[in-house]
């Protein structure tokens, strides 16, 4: 009896977990969007004030966020600080690619992503500026988007891995 | 065992001239390599020495050949190395100049609009980028260069030892005092090298100068020290400041108020705010060397900006140089008041 109580536990624990972790992919996708937006207010106010170069600028930035958005900067620096001819928006991609998975991105916010390469580096300091306004917008609305789906979707996926390993255990018993 | 040593001795010795030479070459290519689209490094990286030694210029047209200048001619450059027919070269495209636009600005366009205003960029090295392209012009000034549609790469080599020839007849022997001095010469005949080289001997010391002097050098083009960042990337000497991207006006003002310089030395005079600047360093005691674009003095009196320092006779040494036997072919030396010649390359049967 108690070995099946126990494995009971174990499967409804289980289930709950695996819930909770599609639902934190909800709550990441969020958290990332915020950190772009964050990203490219740290963006303007460096070209800005200080003039820096896009690699400083990466570095920078990727010092300041502990996240994989952070990684991402940091992998991008690297890569262009290697100095092997290829442009920002290569580096951009190469190191958007190698960091797909960690990133957890839906196809169209990966999209948006990608479109946010091209802009890095491209233009004097009015046209990239207002690049970067236009794709701070893309962002909020994407963010918008993204917060809506986790309000629908977070709390469903807790409950559905809770009442799934439930069943499963009914089911069994 | 005498044919063995000698042996040595001259297989060592065109060990380290070959060296020496692979070295010199090779920097400079790895140098402006780093600034290139691979797929141009790579073609340019294939050239065999004897190119790469006389190469002034590396130019990028679009929708043209791929070229390289030096002195006295230019070839182009396709996928087999040097090509005879334009047409077997490598053709430039959009994208080639704008990922080398990119790389040159180290992908921070936004931080070069003095550059692009100004119509080059100086890459790490004192190695110069010019640019070519639609000019957008606000309030009767050109604002920016954009849509670029040719880059002329040119390559920074310090040459040492030109001043070496001309500073004795710079300096009065009695009192070591240094003779304010004008270096002329058409485009591309040697004076910012000479100018360059002028200052690290005085700076340094060296021959007649014992003791080195200090030299201030406004830079308005970033040519004589080849600063990157406002860094020298090229040798200028140990008492040498710099004043990077500085009109020479304000620059030389700046210099004689705060720098205290002994000597100052700048390249191409040619506004009436140049001439005001160079005079009044010149009353406040301090050494002025300086260069013109011109072939003989007639040509340079007929500038009405130089007219006054030339009439005046401000300079005490005028230096003629021209590209006859290659850059910086030393032609004469004059004595600027009563125009005695001190040195003539023909009198010495050069």
């Amino acid at each position: 009896m108690i070995v099946k109580l126990m494995g009971a536990i174990l499967i409804v624990f289980t289930a709950y977990c695996y819930g909770c972790s599609i639902s934190s992919v909800y709550k990441n996708r969020v958290k990332r969007l915020e950190e772009l937006l964050l990203s490219l207010e740290i963006f303007k106010a460096e070209i800005n004030y200080g003039l820096s170069m896009l690699p400083e600028v990466f570095l920078s930035i990727g010092k300041k966020l502990h996240s994989p958005i952070g990684s991402l900067f940091r992998k991008s620096e690297i890569y262009m600080n290697k100095q092997e001819g290829f442009s920002a928006a290569d580096c951009w991609l190469k190191s958007l690619t190698e960091m797909r998975k960690e990133l957890e991105l839906d196809e169209e916010q990966f999209t948006l992503l990608k479109k946010m390469g091209l802009i890095w580096g491209k233009g004097d300091k009015g046209d990239q500026l207002r690049q970067v306004a236009l794709m701070q917008e893309l962002l909020r609305q994407a963010l918008k988007e993204a917060r809506e789906e986790r309000e629908k979707n977070e709390k469903m996926w807790r409950y559905l891995g809770l009442l799934g390993g439930c069943t499963i255990v009914i089911l069994l018993l | 065992m005498g044919q063995g040593v000698t042996k040595y001795v001259s297989l060592s010795l065109l060990r380290w001239v070959v060296l020496k030479l692979f070295n010199r070459h090779h920097s400079i290519i790895r140098d402006i390599g780093l600034f290139l689209p691979p797929r141009i490094r790579c073609l340019v990286q294939k050239l065999p020495a004897e190119f790469l030694e006389k190469t002034q210029e590396l130019r990028l047209r679009h929708s043209r050949p791929l070229m390289l200048h030096w002195s006295d001619g230019e070839a182009c450059l396709g996928h087999c190395g040097v090509v005879e027919k334009a047409k077997d070269a490598y053709i430039i495209r959009g994208e080639d100049l704008e990922k080398t636009l990119e790389l040159i600005s180290n992908h921070s366009l936004y931080a070069f609009e003095e550059e692009l205003r100004q119509g080059y960029i100086t890459l790490p090295g004192g190695h110069r980028v010019g640019l070519a392209g639609k000019t957008v012009v606000e309030k009767g000034t050109i604002k920016i260069i954009s849509n670029i549609s040719g880059l002329n790469i040119r390559f920074a080599r310090q040459v040492k030892g030109t001043g070496e020839r001309v500073l004795p007849f710079l300096v009065d022997r009695l009192s070591g005092r240094l003779y304010h001095t004008l270096i002329i010469s058409p485009p591309q005949g040697g004076k910012t090298t000479m100018l360059r080289d002028l200052a690290r001997l005085i700076s340094d010391g060296s021959g007649i100068l014992v003791q080195g002097k200090k030299v201030g050098i406004v830079d308005e083009r970033s040519e004589i020290a080849g600063s990157f960042r406002g860094v020298p990337q090229l040798e200028v000497g140990m008492r040498s400041d710099v004043l990077d991207a500085c009109p020479k006006a304000e620059g030389i003002m700046l210099m004689l108020r705060s720098l205290s310089p002994q000597v100052i030395v700048t390249d191409e005079l040619g506004r009436e705010a140049d001439v005001e600047a160079v005079t009044e360093a010149m009353h406040c005691g301090v050494t002025v060397i300086s260069s013109v674009h011109g072939s003989n003095l007639e040509e340079l009196c007929r500038r009405p900006v130089l007219e006054k320092l030339l009439k005046n006779s401000y300079f005490e040494r005028l230096v003629f140089l021209s590209s006859a036997r290659g850059p910086g072919t030393l032609e004469s030396i004059v004595e600027g008041e009563r125009g005695l010649p001190l040195f003539s390359s023909h009198s010495k049967g050069e």
